[in-house]
């Protein structure tokens, strides 16, 4: 089973990680998933495929009441990002999923109907949850064309879906990154061959770094806090990518 | 049914589809080639004349014949996708009910009430109505491959009178009676076809 860490709390204002679970068959790709609360209403970051769906909502029971899941949102069309679509509508048939306009009529592959679907638009838009503003942000081309990233700016954390994403080894299952030039080395094939253009990761490098930010999440490994979130920035922005090596 | 078992079942009911509709390519094909053959033979009897009168009209309800096979084929593949529609959305549901299975094992609490509710509500009934609807269409399908079998009856006896006309048809009795036999024999192969579809069928219904 996964384990739900509350990583930021504020009142009746959360953000939970869903992560780690160490009987996950290896042919499977780790996620994290992210719940984020704001009073009675809840919104899931990217809520997994579907095999992880049992791990997922076991952590997610013990910290909320899955029904009350009104939003999810999907950074991409992966089938690691929103496979289990389909069964998170069996609790909640009314829920709503926010992904790229680009991905609405492929999507409802997992499940769902005309009405669960809300298209953003290419330059993002706003999510309420609760009393809670959150804003989409655009990331296309990182990696997928149609692509954003959720920013919670009473919070300063940023859902940034792929990009920050580390393979970690065996053993390597810290929530947050503590050593930045040890954990980057996981990061760096992957941002490489996934990340396909350079000036979608320059125009993204230069968006987030207006943004107030203290945390960065990714949905694959470690949390970047502090002043990792800079030293990612940074590192990415210098990093060649859209190569085979 | 456990999850494993409507999976077994699935797999078994999307094997049982391919058999069908392989056959039911066979017979279009078989239709086909009756369609022309009578076509021929149309022309053949007119040209026999008098004689060949009897001939003529039988070939033309041989073509007639052709045609109504073809459409009971494009019914019967009709059939199979619905058939395949509703295995498809059993396997889905198997693999939901498979997954929310695994859920409840590794859910406590209040979280483990809420997969009860939404398992119980509507799982098992949405299942169980379409494992009627699979079971409504294999009846359908019954029914077409009789019905089919029938006709095909009709086309074998066509063939025969054919030949028999053939034999009264004077100077063209030599080719019209080569023509019926190879109605004949063609038809025949529809038979196998036909046979093995209903035994097949037979056999998987149990």
């Amino acid at each position: 089973m996964k384990s739900a860490r509350t990583i930021f709390e504020n009142g009746q204002h959360k953000w939970i990680a869903l992560v780690r679970d160490p009987e996950k068959p290896d042919f499977l790709i780790d996620t994290n998933e992210y719940l984020i609360i704001d009073g009675e209403e809840a919104l899931l970051c990217d809520p997994g495929g579907i095999e992880i769906f049992p791990a997922v909502f076991s952590a997610l029971c013990t910290q909320f009441d899955p029904r009350r899941i009104r939003h999810v949102f999907a950074s991409h069309q992966d089938p690691d990002i929103a496979s289990s679509l389909g069964l998170w509508l069996e609790f909640n048939p009314e829920l709503k999923c926010y992904l790229s306009w680009l991905w609405t009529s492929f999507v409802p592959h997992f499940g769902g109907n005309k009405e669960t679907f809300i298209p953003i638009p290419d330059g993002g838009m706003d999510i309420m949850v609760g009393g809670l503003k959150l804003t989409a942000v655009p990331a296309h081309y990182l990696h997928s064309s149609g692509n954003f990233h959720l920013y919670d700016p009473k919070a300063k954390i940023l859902f940034s879906g792929d990009v920050g994403a580390a393979l970690l080894p065996q053993g390597g299952d810290g929530l947050f990154v503590e050593d930045f030039n040890q954990h980057i080395r996981f990061a760096e094939a992957f941002h490489r061959r996934w990340m396909g253009s350079d000036m979608a990761k320059r125009d993204w490098c230069a968006r987030v770094s207006q943004l107030d930010i203290e945390m960065l999440c990714p949905q694959h490994g470690a949390i970047y806090r502090g002043d990792d979130v800079r030293r990612f920035i940074d590192w990415f922005a210098n990093l060649e990518v859209g190569v085979v090596r | 049914m456990t999850s494993t078992a409507n999976d077994r079942n699935a797999g078994f009911e999307l094997r049982r589809i391919v058999r069908i509709n392989e056959e039911i390519k066979s017979v279009v094909a078989t239709a086909f080639k009756i369609n022309l053959m009578a076509m021929n033979a149309i022309f053949l009897a007119k040209r026999a004349g008098q004689a060949a009168l009897g001939f003529g009209v039988l070939s033309n309800e041989l073509r007639r014949f052709a045609t109504d096979l073809q459409g009971q084929m494009s019914a019967l593949r009709q059939l199979t996708y619905g058939s395949t529609a509703i295995v498809n959305a059993l396997v889905k549901q198997a693999r939901f009910s498979r997954i929310l299975d695994r859920a409840r094992e590794q859910t406590t609490g209040k979280g483990r009430d809420i997969l009860d509710e939404v398992v119980r509500g509507h799982h098992d009934v949405d299942l169980e109505e379409k494992r009627s609807r699979l079971k409504v269409v294999n009846r359908r399908l019954q029914q077409m491959l009789a019905d089919t079998t029938q006709l095909v009856e009709l086309g074998s006896v066509l063939a025969r009178s054919a030949k028999i006309e053939a034999a009264y048809s004077g100077g063209f009795s030599a080719s019209l009676t080569q023509v019926s036999s190879d109605f004949e024999n063609t038809i025949s192969l529809i038979q196998r076809s036909l046979e093995a579809l209903n035994k097949n069928h037979r056999e998987d219904q149990g």
